[in-house]
């Protein structure tokens, strides 16, 4: 049988996408395979937010940083309106804990260049005149930027198809194999074979089922997000807005106590954007619910309870449409980026969880030098999956 | 060439949903994601017949197969505050 394809890119999200669009802007022959729609598993039930500010200080703050420039320049290169734009953010703080660890993030976010600052309560009211009058203080930063990543996924399908991306949705991949080192023969649902010598699982929330049938114990677990969405409305604010409370429970988990038990299981805390078309995102919850795809009423009541107690004019407001999204959580917090050195020709690229918007370009771009055996102009050894997966074949 | 919208509440006309189409959205899912038809106020209840249509037609599928857009709550636009001030028992949480 012909190898038809220098690259097979298995899961057509946002991150698959991405490197279907670098990999054949490299020259590369890519066939990308997608089990559903484009985009079904996260990258079309989330919200826009590139937020620097949610990003603990460390490798993920670092390459979010080089991302949001790669997004600069797809802003103007992709040949559709990705309504990339730099809003800035704000981490609403309402209590004098919050703010002193919010304080001390805000230094180690310093330290690595984000430019962030604190607003007092008077500083925030000019910023959001609607915002709640219990709201002591916010951070701000003028960097945090959106996206709209269902147009972003049209720019790569659109670019990549012209330089000979073959897409094939609704293609599940039934079977991964390699017979000889560097040869993958991927087995779609029709009994398809098709052969490679690079195989990419991009396949997020799925990329485990993926990763089995090769003997790898990939530890990513399905984190449900359930959003609300409102009509569209005039602007809430300047910004785009994220909650303390839940960046200070993840940041320090003893705070947890503080918060009632049913938004820590649900892992609710605020998060609100704004649409290009007016609409606002309102989540979100951060929960294991296994592939559930459902928004249950609870959380709903939750969420939108949560936003009307920053914003009480929200209670006015109607909401349109309910979503859920599943974010593919790692098993330590970063995300798999980079070959699995023991079976030659196979890379991982999943495990974004809550930042594959942001952090899509930069993982495309990543992979797409990897497989050409080229240098990184950044470190990414911190998310080689290498070391953080298990691989079966070494117990017989 | 005259613009004839199909999806009112977002303004999406019939070119931008055919161009769509050529560029590779082959479910009504995609087709709402990448044009906004079926995602304003009305969620779709307007046009997505019109919109199957369109999809069918031009993909060369029978009606039949077309499957609509997903559907989600709530059924018709509801002010937050009808959630925000109910009782918390009535959520039944199974």
């Amino acid at each position: 049988m012909n190898k038809n394809w220098d690259v097979i890119v298995i899961g057509g999200g946002i991150i698959g996408l991405a490197c279907a669009y670098y990999l054949t802007q490299d020259g590369k022959k890519v066939l990308l395979l997608e089990k559903g729609d484009i985009g079904e598993g996260a990258s079309t039930s989330c919200d826009d937010m590139i937020f620097l500010q949610s990003k603990k200080p460390g490798i993920l703050l670092t390459i979010a940083m080089e991302s949001l420039d790669m997004y600069r320049k797809l802003a103007k290169d992709l040949p559709v309106d990705i309504e990339f734009e730099n809003r800035g953010g704000m981490v609403l703080i309402e209590s004098t804990s919050q703010l002193g660890h919010m304080e001390n993030f805000v230094r180690q976010q310093k330290a690595l260049g984000l430019d962030v600052e604190l607003l007092d309560r008077h500083e925030v009211r000019k910023f959001c005149p609607l915002a709640s009058p219990h709201i002591l203080a916010s951070t701000y930063s003028p960097i945090d930027s959106q996206v709209n990543p269902l147009h972003v996924m049209r720019g790569f399908v659109k670019i990549a198809s012209a330089r000979g991306l073959e897409m094939k949705q609704h293609t599940p991949v039934t079977g991964l194999s390699s017979p000889s080192p560097g040869h993958w023969q991927v087995t779609t649902g029709d009994g398809t074979v098709y052969e490679t010598e690079v195989v990419v699982n991009a396949a997020g929330a799925w990329a485990p089922q993926l990763a089995a049938m090769t003997g790898i114990d990939l530890p990513i677990k399905p984190k449900r997000g359930q959003i609300a969405v409102t009509e569209a409305v005039p602007p809430f604010g300047k910004t785009n807005f994220w909650s303390a409370d839940y960046i200070v429970m993840k940041l320090n988990p003893e705070f947890a106590k503080e918060r009632d038990s049913l938004l820590n299981d649900l892992g609710i805390g605020l998060s609100m954007s704004q649409s290009h078309s007016g609409t606002y995102f309102l989540g979100g919850t951060r929960e294991f619910a296994g592939f559930d795809k459902s928004v249950d009423r609870v959380a709903l009541r939750l969420i939108l309870k949560e936003a009307a107690r920053f914003f009480p004019t929200l209670e006015k407001v109607n909401i349109i449409r309910t979503f859920a999204g599943f974010r593919p959580a790692p098993g330590d917090g970063k995300p798999y980026i980079g070959p699995v050195v023991s079976q030659p020709g196979l890379y991982i690229a999943a495990g974004h969880e809550g930042d594959g918007i942001a952090l899509a370009p930069i993982t495309g771009y990543a992979i797409s030098r990897m497989i050409a055996g080229k240098k990184l102009p950044f470190d990414l050894s911190e998310l080689a999956p290498e070391g953080r997966v298990q691989m079966w074949s070494t117990i017989d | 060439m005259e613009e004839i919208f199909i999806c009112r509440c977002e303004e999406v006309t019939r070119k931008e949903l055919e161009e769509a189409i050529r560029d590779g959205a082959v479910t009504m899912n995609e087709l709402k994601r990448w044009t906004r038809a079926g995602m304003g106020l009305c969620q779709g209840k307007t046009c997505s017949k019109a919109v199957m249509a369109m999809l069918a037609e031009k993909t060369g599928k029978p009606l039949s197969e077309i499957q609509p857009a997903t559907h989600r709550n709530p059924v018709r636009p509801m002010p937050i505050g009808c959630m925000t001030k109910g009782d918390q028992d009535d959520d039944a949480r199974s």
